[in-house]
């Protein structure tokens, strides 16, 4: 492991100049270039504006600005989506390079979330300005954004290892990943806030709703950016075992993927 | 060509590369099972054969030393220089390395098309796992050395393939590696390019780089190399003096037509004897003379209706002859097991000249192969030089005086 680990950082400048290759080559013929990466969300948060806030009137729920709370959460959680679907995929897609060229593969995964963080936090820098020119009281906790964002990171630079290294083997893993994206969605209080599951479902429900990292980090989102007590308060649902719990997996989700990364790896060349 | 002569270098007794009892098998999947679900169905049944690329291969490449590769497909070249360059690991042995490696595997492997021919300098450096720092100097050289002038700030993906293949080699040949790992990449490129690399290899040599070479073409590998290894289904067939190895390979290699086999083998052809008169088997006949050819198979399961047959072809590939039980009229329900299918020719109509055989058995409709070997046997025919072209006829000649 030890050894893997020198390997990787003997490498960080490939990772750091393939990074940069995405996020030059993810828009280079198109018109608008970098908009693009703030016109996404701006259109999924127009779709679930109308559909959620005025149609099935959760704004309701004590939310001043429904429009930024749902900005704080799909922010995060299309962060998540990018990466691990570009990830996923990654190994396979590079192959020809796989099979001509040594170097760490573990690159490749991290080099779409590298692009993808780096579009995140475009994103967020954008959001904070809207925030700011519309008054939306903040929270001074709004400085732990690069702390928060580096859990995330560590969580989906796990899974994305992982999954990139099991879809060489069942290409069946890519279609999964999206399938499994989809209802992880609905079970992460993007577009609702959180008291909306606590209020309507059981207990045990509940408990097994907090089981799932991507709801704390949702929540963690909310609350530092949303600032969620004050804005939102049905939003608010942390607990401190709630963020170390999350924290915990996380770490422990990096260190098996990037486990069965290694181990797999030696074999990418040959299957591919 | 002719590197060999600008200067004569000293090989060091130090090792840049060992190779210690490498092996390397590949599993050959019948059908690959890509998906979750064919794996579970097919949970049992163990889907592949074992296919050993290299077998035993011991061999030291000592620092200044540029060692030569060859022989025909398959013969596990390729698998060899994947391995000391770390992309495959071996099932048995192990490899060592000393020094930085830039391997030219596939020119321009990992250039992004929409990035311009500079940007790709940098990445494709560092995937080779060179540091930008290490480029700085480098840069003007890999870009002149290039020959693309200003199409370098030009997206890659307008270049020809010519000076795609030109950046790439461009590149790697500037990194100034302590090894260089080269993969029949030389015969790409026009006639002038090829002897700007070949003069750069033989600077490197100089400054006591450490090369190896795989190649299809002896004759560079006899030119440039220090040693050339010779291997022949993942063995070692020599090891020495190129013009010795090389000689050797090419005499080898003129023995030995270019075959291949293929099929199903629901029908294995295991043996296949071409024989005289006198029911020996023997490469040389003459005109005229009786040859019997006898296919030795087995099928495991039983196969319905199959057909059997074999061709004559000339060196250009042209069939000469060829026939097989169904032409014939020759009804075969079932067969099963053991069994050796004999064809007997009364007498060869072609004059001089080499011929190959190839000898299959098919379904009736043809679509379906169970095993063909092609062109992997050959004899030669010669006349007693009283006609020529291609066939014998009967002739008679008479002068008919009024």
């Amino acid at each position: 492991m030890k050894e893997y680990l020198r390997r990787l950082f003997e490498y960080r400048e490939l990772l750091y100049n393939l990074t940069r290759k995405e996020v030059k080559v993810k828009y280079k013929n198109s018109f608008l270039g970098f908009v693009w990466s703030l016109v996404t969300p701006l259109m999924m948060l127009v779709v679930f504006y109308v559909a959620f806030g005025v149609i099935f009137k959760l704004r309701a729920m004590n939310m001043r600005y429904y429009a930024f709370f749902l900005m704080a959460g799909i922010l995060p959680w299309n962060y998540l989506s990018i990466a691990l679907m570009q990830g996923v995929g990654s190994v396979v897609m590079n192959g020809d390079l796989v099979k001509k060229v040594y170097f760490p593969r573990e690159v490749l995964p991290l080099s779409y979330l590298g692009s993808a963080s780096f579009h995140f936090l475009l994103q967020e820098v954008m959001l904070i300005v809207f925030l700011l020119v519309f008054r939306v009281p903040l929270s001074p906790w709004i400085l732990a954004l690069p702390l928060l964002m580096l859990l995330q990171m560590t969580f989906i630079a796990g899974l994305s290892l992982l999954l990139s290294a099991l879809n060489v083997f069942f290409r069946d893993v890519q279609h999964f990943t999206e399938i499994l994206l989809t209802a992880w969605f609905w079970m992460t209080p993007v577009v609702y806030p959180v008291s909306y599951i606590r209020e309507n479902l059981p207990a045990w429900a509940v408990r097994l709703y907090m089981l799932n990292p991507m709801a704390h980090v949702v929540m963690l989102w909310q609350r530092i950016i949303y600032n969620s007590p004050v804005n939102g308060p049905s939003a608010y649902g942390l607990s401190a075992e709630g963020i170390l719990g999350t924290v915990a997996v996380s770490v422990a989700v990096l260190v098996l993927g990037y486990y069965a990364f290694c181990r797999l790896e030696g074999r990418f060349a040959e299957f591919i | 060509m002719g590197a060999r002569e600008i200067g004569t270098r000293a090989t060091s007794e130090v090792p840049a590369i060992r190779v210690e009892g490498v092996s390397k098998s590949f599993r050959l999947y019948h059908d690959v099972n890509y998906t979750l679900k064919e794996r579970i169905i097919n949970w049992r049944k163990r889907g592949y054969d074992l296919f050993w690329a290299l077998k035993g291969i011991d061999l030291t490449v000592y620092k200044g030393e540029t060692l030569g590769i060859i022989g025909p497909n398959g013969s596990g070249k390729s698998t060899l220089l994947r391995m000391m360059t770390r992309i495959m690991k071996p099932n048995e042995g192990r490899i060592y390395t000393n020094g930085t490696i830039a391997a030219l595997l596939e020119l321009g492997a990992g250039f992004h098309p929409d990035l311009t021919g500079r940007e790709n300098i940098y990445l494709n450096a560092s995937i080779l796992g060179f540091k930008r720092r290490d480029l700085e100097g480098l840069i003007d050289g890999i870009i002149e050395f290039s020959e693309l002038g200003p199409f370098i700030d030009n997206q890659v993906k307008n270049y020809s393939s010519g000076m795609y293949v030109r950046l790439g080699f461009s590149i790697a040949i500037n990194l100034n590696p302590d090894i260089l790992l080269i993969d029949e990449v030389l015969a790409v490129g026009d006639e002038s390019f090829q002897t700007k690399c070949l003069n750069r290899i033989a600077r490197m040599q100089q400054e006591g780089k450490t090369i190896v070479l795989v190649t299809h073409e002896a004759n560079i590998a006899a030119a440039i190399c220090d040693r050339v290894l010779w291997l022949d289904k993942g063995v070692e067939r020599m090891l020495g003096d190129p013009r010795e190895v090389t000689e050797r390979y090419h005499e080898a290699m003129r023995m030995r037509p270019e075959g291949s086999e293929f099929g199903t083998r629901d029908i294995v052809i295991d043996k296949v004897e071409v024989m005289n008169r006198h029911g020996k088997e023997a490469v040389e006949f003459e005109t005229g003379e009786p040859m019997t050819l006898r296919i030795h198979y087995h099928a495991a399961r039983p196969v319905e209706d199959p057909v059997f047959g074999f061709g004559f072809y000339d060196q250009m590939g042209f069939m000469v002859y060829g026939t097989n039980t169904r032409l014939r009229g020759m009804n075969i329900p079932k067969v099963q097991g053991r069994g050796m299918m004999e064809f007997s020719i009364a007498s060869l109509y072609m004059l001089d000249g080499r011929y190959y055989v190839s000898v299959a058995a098919h379904t009736r409709d043809g679509l379906v192969n169970y095993h063909w070997l092609d062109k992997l046997f050959y004899f030669d025919v010669r006349s007693p030089g009283m006609e020529e072209g291609y066939l014998a006829m009967e002739c008679d000649i008479d002068l008919k005086e009024e």
